[in-house]
């Protein structure tokens, strides 16, 4: 079977070597800098959590570097997905979302004294936006460093690589806000730091998708 | 396919042979229109040297193919059911039950559409025709006609108002 000279034609006068784009993995070490300086910038710019003296610098920083890399890996598996025939099987999908979305909630607990540490009744709400605020700002620059990324690749499912990349985004947010923030009780970890991991997924699906239609 | 990255048309010519019956036939069974087949056996063909540098070498060449036809079959299959949309509003415009009814009126009022087709400025019918009758998106268009993606949505639009304008 040969191939018709029309198409021939189109393809011979556009045909320029074109470099292959490194594995996944590899591209996703580009957002490792940028990782870093999110971890680093949040207790920088605001101050590191006052308990950290009670549940030791290793605790509280061993687990917010820990979510940091797990982020970068759900952005490398956002990169696997955006590159033609190395979709992940929707099973593996929904468990790197789940096993994502599970570590700010079991994070707080573990980096904390206990389970039910809450802000002041009075402070609730001020201290549940700003975390949601502080999250999802600085989640924004690694979701467009992985948006550009994902999108020099060719995801066939846009929303899937979307989702991915922003929740690896919003993972590497919380995990420099864990540095600042002391609270573990449920509804502050589920409206401000689950909140914010989600809203930043969204983010990923539409900018997926939006990159998809240009 | 290293040497097609190289950028060697008899590397194309060689992936054409070793894949296109495969591809045509995995096609095929998902369209099951011959035609159609051919047609997106061509486009995947085309999709792949756009994509070309997704492929990373070393890995097999298969699964990266196939998952490009794939895309265009569905691509296909979302643009088939936006032309079966746009037929069924163009034939509620010119009353589809009217046709129904009377041939004689339904030919009058398909010739209805085409002179108001005729009537629309060339480059907006051809941007109304490649979105609403053929199915390709606005992006496909701009890449085609070599145009801005927001110039191809406002030829498509202004070209439909155009011809409701001559179908009142």
């Amino acid at each position: 079977m040969s191939a018709p000279n029309a198409l021939r034609d189109l393809v011979a006068r556009d045909l320029a070597p074109a470099r292959p784009l490194a594995p996944p993995a590899v591209r996703a070490l580009a957002l490792v800098p940028i990782a870093a300086a999110i971890v680093a910038s949040v207790p920088a710019l605001y101050e590191l959590r006052p308990d950290l003296p009670s549940i030791g610098a290793l605790r509280a920083f061993g687990f917010s570097i820990a979510q940091a890399i797990a982020g970068v890996a759900i952005v490398a598996a956002a990169l696997r997905e955006s590159v033609p025939g190395r979709q992940w099987p929707l099973a593996q999908v929904i468990a790197l979302v789940a096993g994502g979305l599970l570590m700010p909630l079991l994070l707080p607990g573990l980096a904390a004294q206990a389970f039910d540490v809450a802000p002041p009744p009075a402070g609730a709400v001020p201290v549940g936006v700003a975390c949601f605020r502080t999250s999802a700002l600085a989640a924004l620059p690694a979701l467009a460093a992985s948006a550009l990324l994902s999108a020099r690749a060719f995801p066939l499912r846009p929303a899937v690589a979307g989702a991915l990349y922003g929740l690896g985004a919003g993972l590497i947010a919380d995990a420099g806000l864990r540095l600042w923030c002391e609270f573990s009780a449920p509804a502050h970890v589920l409206a401000a730091h689950l909140g914010a991991v989600i809203l930043s997924m969204a983010l990923g699906v539409a900018a997926a998708l939006v990159s998809r239609r240009r | 396919m290293c040497e097609y990255l190289a950028g060697r048309i008899e590397a194309f010519d060689g992936l054409y042979a070793a894949l296109g019956t495969r591809l045509r036939a995995y096609l095929l069974s998902l369209c099951r229109d011959s035609s159609v087949a051919d047609d997106l056996l061509q486009e995947t063909f085309l999709q792949m040297h756009r994509s070309r540098r997704t492929y990373q070498p070393g890995r097999p060449v298969a699964p990266w193919v196939f998952a490009i036809a794939r895309h265009v079959f569905l691509m296909h299959r979302r643009g088939s059911a936006r032309r079966v949309r746009f037929l069924e509003r163009v034939a509620a415009a010119v009353g589809a039950d009217d046709m129904m009814r009377d041939d004689r009126r339904a030919l009058a009022d398909v010739d209805a559409v085409r002179r108001a087709l005729r009537a629309v400025p060339a480059d907006q019918r051809r941007a109304l025709v490649l979105h609403h009758v053929e199915g390709w998106s606005f992006a496909e268009i701009a890449d085609r006609l070599g145009i801005r993606l927001n110039a191809a949505k406002t030829r498509a639009f202004r070209g439909m108002r155009r011809m409701r304008e001559q179908l009142k």
